[in-house]
């Protein structure tokens, strides 16, 4: 047997949710299709959350999913140009056509899906977003040269919650995108996400005992979002998340972070979501999304 | 007298990248425990970190680097910490991460502006730094002088910067840190 999960046919932050759903009990007790034949669009998000799927499902030893490329050529030419396929084809048996490597990235992308397994990943990354994103960021974002800065600053934090907390690898990907309709602006999106074992759990040998009943993926989330509570009981430890939401706050920036089966969100005025999303459909691991909307000129 | 210690060096030493990013918990605790071997063999009070080279410098790289070595200071013998050629995005990581632990250093950023005081401060705690950088040693009556305080609250202020191994005390006297 085999159960078939579609991916949405628009699949980001939002569209996990939805394509959580379709994935029913987890772990999942038959091998998987992960049908994307109708997805054309997919952010950043979407992308690494796939690839967690894959990960996570060979992590727990499970039969090898079946993943149905998109349908739209030019869907799967730029899942191809962002190293999508070079990486999934490790943890699914991909059906249809994929592009081969090769071609430039898009060139709205500041950072093509890459893993992250130890600090020297980091470094990488962070090195290269520097390279090749500030222009972007400042030319089409008009973020000044601090806050740049700050946005690889906020990349080398988020990704080093994988290295540090999440007890296996991850993946991240950055992107600059139009909201034409959510915000009317461009904005740069830095999506982290691993098959680990997730802020509960993480945090459960410190926190669960005083948090009481309502200890769970949410109240987990508050912890070290909220409270920069680290599992690591050394004076200074949770300053990443920390920092990150200090950044943001700073230049009108989100960051929401799934885990398990909830959402917590810091929320700037231009967005409608809720700060906190509870009993959502369970994906694995932890994925973190990082967004800076580009700068109005009458703001700074 | 003062031990200048140029960080790049030590970062390339530490990890194989073509960058020069001060970033991740890991390489930040190598990077402090080749600065603390260097400090610990260095004949001179005062050491300057020299960021000059550096480009990015993350919250984490920041905690394990300066917060931990003001931290983890050994008091057998005075140690002044300073550090230069500081960008302002490295100073903001700093001056988070240095307020959480309610730590300050001095610091001389790389437009050559006058020297500052990033971390936790109070304006009585700024105010005396400022003037002790501008006139010069001397002591809590001269800074009163100066300031127009009360000769018990300059040397409240003087010594509170003491103790935070801002300024060096010797008999009375507070003297800037050697910055050049």
């Amino acid at each position: 047997m085999i159960h078939v999960a579609a991916v949405p046919a628009t699949f980001d932050d939002r569209g996990l949710d939805q394509f959580a759903q379709e994935l029913g009990q987890w772990p999942p007790p038959e091998r998987l299709l992960v049908d994307a034949r109708g997805t054309t669009w997919a952010s950043p998000y979407g992308l690494v959350a796939l690839l967690t799927l894959g990960q996570a499902i060979r992590e727990l030893e499970l039969p090898k999913p079946r993943l149905a490329v998109p349908d739209s050529d030019d869907t799967r030419s730029y899942w191809g140009r962002v190293g999508f396929f070079h990486h999934a084809v490790e943890y699914f048996d991909v059906v249809g056509k994929i592009p081969r490597r090769g071609g430039d990235a898009p060139t709205e992308t500041l950072l093509p899906v890459t893993r992250i397994a130890g600090a020297e990943d980091v470094h990488e990354v962070v090195g290269r977003l520097q390279e090749g994103a500030t222009r972007i960021l400042t030319s089409e974002l008009k973020l000044e040269a601090k806050a740049t800065m700050g946005f690889a600053m906020a990349l080398s934090e988020a990704c080093q919650n994988i290295v540090e907390h999440a007890g296996t690898g991850g993946w991240v990907a950055a992107q600059t995108y139009l909201w034409r309709r959510r915000l009317g602006r461009k904005v740069a999106v830095i999506a982290v996400s691993d098959a680990g074992i997730g802020f509960r759990r993480s945090l459960e040998p410190l926190e669960a005992k005083k948090v009481g009943d309502r200890w769970g993926d949410g109240a987990a989330l508050e912890s070290a979002l909220l409270h920069g509570v680290s599992r690591f009981r050394i004076a200074g430890r949770g300053q990443g998340l920390a920092g990150i939401k200090r950044y943001l706050l700073r230049w009108h920036g989100k960051v929401s972070i799934r885990s398990g089966t909830a959402r917590l969100s810091v929320l700037p005025d231009w967005d409608d979501d809720v700060p906190l999303a509870e009993h959502l459909p369970m994906f694995p691991g932890s994925q973190v999304q990082i967004t800076i909307p580009a700068q109005e000129a009458s703001g700074r | 007298m003062r031990e200048r210690i140029d960080l790049a060096p030590i970062l390339k030493d530490t990890v194989a990248t073509a960058y020069c990013d001060l970033v991740t918990r890991p390489t930040g605790v190598t990077v402090r425990q080749r600065v603390e071997a260097l400090i610990a063999a260095s004949p001179h009070p005062t050491a300057q970190l020299d960021f000059g080279s550096i480009g990015l410098l993350d919250f984490s790289c920041a905690d394990e680097i300066v917060a931990k070595l003001l931290l983890n200071h050994a008091d057998d013998r005075p140690r002044f910490l300073v550090l230069v050629n500081v960008t302002e995005a490295q100073r903001e990581a700093l001056d988070h991460v240095l307020e959480n632990h309610r730590l300050t250093v001095v610091a001389l950023s790389n437009d050559g502006a006058r020297p500052s005081v990033l971390g936790w401060r109070t304006p009585d705690l700024l105010a005396a730094f400022d003037t002790v950088i501008r006139i010069g040693p001397g002591d809590a009556g001269r800074v009163a002088d100066a300031l127009g305080w009360t000769v018990e609250r300059a040397a409240d202020a003087l010594q509170s910067l003491a103790l935070r191994r801002l300024v060096q005390a010797a008999s009375g006297t507070y003297c800037p840190l050697p910055l050049s």
